[in-house]
């Protein structure tokens, strides 16, 4: 099975920069679970983002992420696991579930 | 550069769709994957199951607290992503503009993350380990 981890953390925490120690800790995890890793990225932080709307046929853009959050959307894995209990055990070691959460969504299979 | 695009739509909404109206969305998904590969700018998309089916895991004090649930509980929710890789952000809102959202095309959204780009090691490897996308 796969499953979508989404790192959510207060982007603020990165304002001025990474911390190069956190981002080894990445580094590390992407490298112990490589054979079980299909995606993963970083986003940069919501201020760049645009939401799109389409009304009546028109787009409507404006500023800003989907939702105002205490925590936002930073990066994500894409990752495979026997079970939703194996993803979540992985995604505890992804250094974001210490400073914000990480949420696990089973990837939808269509038959 | 590579975008992300966040879609949200509302759950409640799917549930009600009738078979016709799924067909349609789906069919749209299928237009866009279709034209973006064509074009050689799609990099990756797939459709969550519903945030019934999450869980959200924190690390607080070395221990593990799983909660079922996504991270927020929020008016629309994510159902799925995209990674195109857009000339620029006006082509990546075009194409956001065609990725569907939902059902009844009233509802939903799309958000448009531009992607963290890390620099690549001494040998061109990726600093973080990522895989397709």
């Amino acid at each position: 099975m796969q499953f979508l981890l989404l790192i959510y953390e207060n982007e603020q925490r990165f304002a001025s920069g990474f911390n190069p120690a956190e981002m080894q800790e990445y580094e590390a995890f992407g490298q112990q679970h490589a054979s079980a890793i299909k995606g993963g990225n970083a986003l940069q932080p919501t201020t760049e983002a645009q939401t799109v709307r389409l009304r009546n046929g028109k787009a409507l853009t404006t500023d800003g992420p989907f939702a105002e959050t205490k925590e936002q959307l930073g990066g994500y894995y894409l990752v495979e696991a026997p079970d939703k209990a194996a993803a979540a055990a992985m995604a505890a070691k992804i250094p974001g579930a210490r400073f914000g959460c990480v949420e696990v969504r089973p990837i939808m299979t269509f038959s | 550069m590579r975008y992300m695009m966040l879609v949200y739509t509302q759950e409640i909404e799917m549930e009600k769709a009738s078979q016709e109206e799924m067909a349609r969305v789906f069919a749209g998904h299928v237009a866009v994957q279709q034209e973006t590969r064509r074009r050689g700018i799609f990099r990756a998309a797939d459709p969550l199951k519903y945030t019934s089916t999450a869980t959200t895991v924190r690390l607080q004090e070395g221990k593990t607290l799983v909660t079922d649930g996504p991270f927020a509980e929020t008016k629309e929710q994510l159902a799925g992503y995209y990674i195109l890789d857009c000339a620029d952000l006006d082509e990546a809102l075009e194409w956001a503009a065609k990725i569907p959202t939902g059902c009844g095309g009233s509802t939903g959204c799309v958000e448009v993350r531009p992607i963290h780009e890390f620099p690549t090691g001494p040998q061109g490897e990726p600093i973080l380990a990522t895989g397709r996308g």
